[in-house]
């Protein structure tokens, strides 16, 4: 069996690589939740590169009902097809459609399937592929065929804990999740981008960073990846490592809210 | 295998099912775990439980269990004093590691490191920093911190990997159990909870569903044919009171997000927002501050709010008993002849719904809170935390009591 570890595009903790060769080897679906920004979406994009297996994305919005996933029967275009006399019309598997999820078992090799950001759907709406994501396959009523998978996909479900998830869905997940990386790992983060970062402008730039993350009373907490933009633009405007912390520059990269700011500039950092 | 493990785990209750557990045992049967703890840990963490609110119970039943594992290599506290010696990491340089990692031969075998680890361990006596021989720090034998051996026993300081009992004694997901105080996002998932759409409920069909009436159009060959359903809409009516007496000013700031948050949850039907001082008399305040005159009569409310609204008391129940329960005791303004606690039943009696959220509530009964209980006894009462609004929530949606 093929074992998924950290490329060079993707830095992974110990604990992440262990939970998506466990979820393999157990052969289920694997639920990633953490703080924004800490790559649960790339994960999947950087599994699927790994393994060399495609990747099919289903990117979950609010309005998303879990039939759309599977297939759906165009019947307008029948109709049409219909009054204009078109060949083929009493063909319904013509009008049939799958969607992500089906396309994903209807594949003749393995693929990777992530199903990104399920709470953003309806809260009933893991609860609708509880069969189909157990026995991978459903069934097609109007054709009265079945399609099941051919290869188990390899499934990596997101979730930024918007909705509880109902508790029949995550019995069946192996669950992580991704803490906000230390120092160290962040580090190779940044470097895996910016593979030539000064090390004095990177070491000061993540002291300011944690310390903002740090201070007590603030409202959102500067990410992974906002680190990484700010990084990139305090070396773009060519600033020194000494600046950073007592002038502070671009941090509007790093703090987005208006209280926040206000905050750090009133000398949350010392 | 490991019952005990998973009858700790249901002890501290974590909803673990047979079915996960024994997706654990296979697990360990495909050698997930290798042998050692560490993987266990992770792999029965990943598998059992499915919340990071929870960690922090699993971990606690860990520990439990696994307590005598962890024997194995128990320190004296003394000695982990001796060894804590962090601030020196910047004098362990590469080089010196280097260095002395060509002087000493590589003790890798783990059995017998460990065994000399044991030994070393019953005979010293006093701190070493950089010898060769005895546990300490700096020091190139296999035992201790800041050491050059890669191969041996680290014992103590600052750690950088992460091993099961330096996860599980950290206790570091203690902040995201769910019976913390809680802050304005939580707040806002938790009100999601109350929503009620109205096409479970008794009302006529007044809405064409256009999904519905295409394929029904589409099944009968396309001669046309309506399909109608009921509008989707949440139906919740809120009623929010708020207490801001003087006992309420250390959590105005929870209060604010408390408010913020119902706002913010704009999908409600009707929001209705109330303000009273230490108990609900006959008037009740329009804003926060409680200035005579800007109010509404309570008795108003009971007409203009039907008993369908849902009600949120909040208030840290924390009357003087002459509050309670004088007709006079209301020294605010007037209170209509009725004292405090009546006013209360009749809230009681008029609502089909209400809740008490309580931010200082004491466990169990508190028989020195008098108020307190007795607020207790009209109404179902939660702290005001994640876990205890999602159970009035829970509780304000059920059905008739």
């Amino acid at each position: 069996m093929q074992n998924f570890e950290s490329t060079t595009e993707y830095v992974a903790s110990e604990e992440l690589m262990a939970s998506v060769n466990i979820a393999m080897a157990l052969e289920k679906p694997l639920l990633i939740k953490g703080e924004p920004g800490t790559g649960k979406t790339q994960l999947a994009q950087a599994v699927s590169k790994a393994l060399g297996k495609r990747l099919i994305i289903w990117n979950i919005k609010s309005t998303t009902k879990a039939q759309e996933g599977l297939y759906i029967y165009d019947t307008i275009q029948r109709l049409y097809d219909g009054q204009f006399g078109e060949s083929g019309v009493d063909d319904i598997s013509k009008y049939i459609k799958l969607g992500k999820l089906g396309e994903a078992f209807d594949s003749e090799d393995q693929v990777v399937l992530l199903i990104d950001e399920i709470d953003k759907a309806d809260l009933e709406f893991p609860n609708d592929l509880l069969w189909e994501l157990d026995q991978m396959e459903f069934y097609i009523g109007e054709t009265k065929k079945t399609i099941k998978a051919k290869h188990r996909p390899i499934v990596i479900i997101t979730s930024n804990a918007e909705k509880e998830l109902p508790d029949a869905f995550l019995r069946r997940c192996i669950f992580h999740y991704i803490d906000f990386p230390d120092k160290e790992l962040m580090a190779q983060i940044v470097k895996v981008h910016y593979p030539n970062v000064e090390e004095n402008l990177l070491n000061a730039a993540m002291d300011t960073f944690y310390d903002i993350r740090n201070i007590h009373d603030i409202r959102k907490k500067p990410s992974t990846s906002e680190l990484i933009d700010w990084v990139n633009a305090l070396q773009l405007g060519g600033i020194s490592a000494e600046q950073i912390r007592s002038k502070l520059p671009f941090v509007g990269v790093v703090v987005k809210k208006d209280e926040d700011l206000e905050l750090v500039k009133k000398g949350g950092l010392v | 295998m490991f019952l005990t493990f998973f009858e700790s785990l249901r002890a501290k209750g974590l909803h673990v099912t047979l079915g996960e557990f024994l997706d654990l045992q296979n697990a360990l049967d495909k050698g997930l775990c290798g042998s050692s703890l560490t993987q266990f840990y992770y792999v029965a963490r990943m598998i059992l439980v499915k919340s990071e609110t929870e960690y922090d119970k699993f971990d606690m039943a860990f520990e439990e269990c696994f307590k005598a594992a962890e024997h194995e290599t128990e320190v004296g506290a003394q000695m982990l004093r001796w060894l804590d010696k962090s601030e020196m990491l910047e004098l362990a340089h590469e080089e010196a590691r280097k260095h002395l990692n060509q002087t000493e031969d590589l003790q890798i075998d783990k059995d017998d490191v460990e065994e000399k680890f044991k030994q070393r361990l019953r005979d010293q006596n006093e701190e070493h920093n950089g010898g060769s021989f005895w546990i300490g720090t700096m020091g190139k034998t296999s035992f201790g911190n800041l050491g050059g051996n890669v191969g041996g026993v680290r014992v103590g300081g600052q750690t950088g990997y992460q091993s099961a009992f330096s996860v599980v004694g950290a206790r570091k997901y203690r902040d995201f159990r769910d019976d913390r105080v809680m802050d304005n996002r939580q707040f806002q998932l938790a009100f999601r909870r109350l929503r009620q759409f109205s096409a479970n409920l008794d009302i006529p069909e007044s809405e064409l569903d256009i999904d519905r009436t295409v394929d029904k159009t589409c099944n009968q060959g396309g001669v046309l044919g309506i399909v109608m359903k009921k509008p989707r809409k949440n139906a919740v009516k809120l009623m929010l009171l708020m207490d801001s007496g003087g006992t309420m000013i250390p959590y105005s700031s929870l209060l604010n997000d408390l408010f913020q948050s119902v706002n913010k949850s704009n999908h409600y039907k009707d929001v209705k927002c109330y303000y009273f001082h230490n108990c609900i008399y006959n008037h009740l305040y329009k804003t926060p501050e409680c200035e005579n005159g800007d109010w509404v009569e309570t008795e108003w409310l009971f007409r203009n709010a039907d008993s369908d609204y849902k009600v949120i008391i909040v208030g840290d129940a924390a009357m003087a008993p002459e509050e309670l329960y004088s007709d006079t005791g209301n020294y605010r303004g007037p209170n209509g002849g009725l004292s405090g606690y009546e006013w209360l039943k009749l809230v009681k009696r008029h609502y089909k719904k209400v809740v008490w959220l309580n931010p200082k509530m004491a466990p169990g009964k508190a028989p020195w809170r008098e108020a307190e209980t007795a607020c207790k006894e009209l109404f179902p009462m939660y702290k005001l935390t994640v876990a205890g609004l999602n159970k009035a929530m829970y509780e304000l949606m059920s059905p008739k009591r």
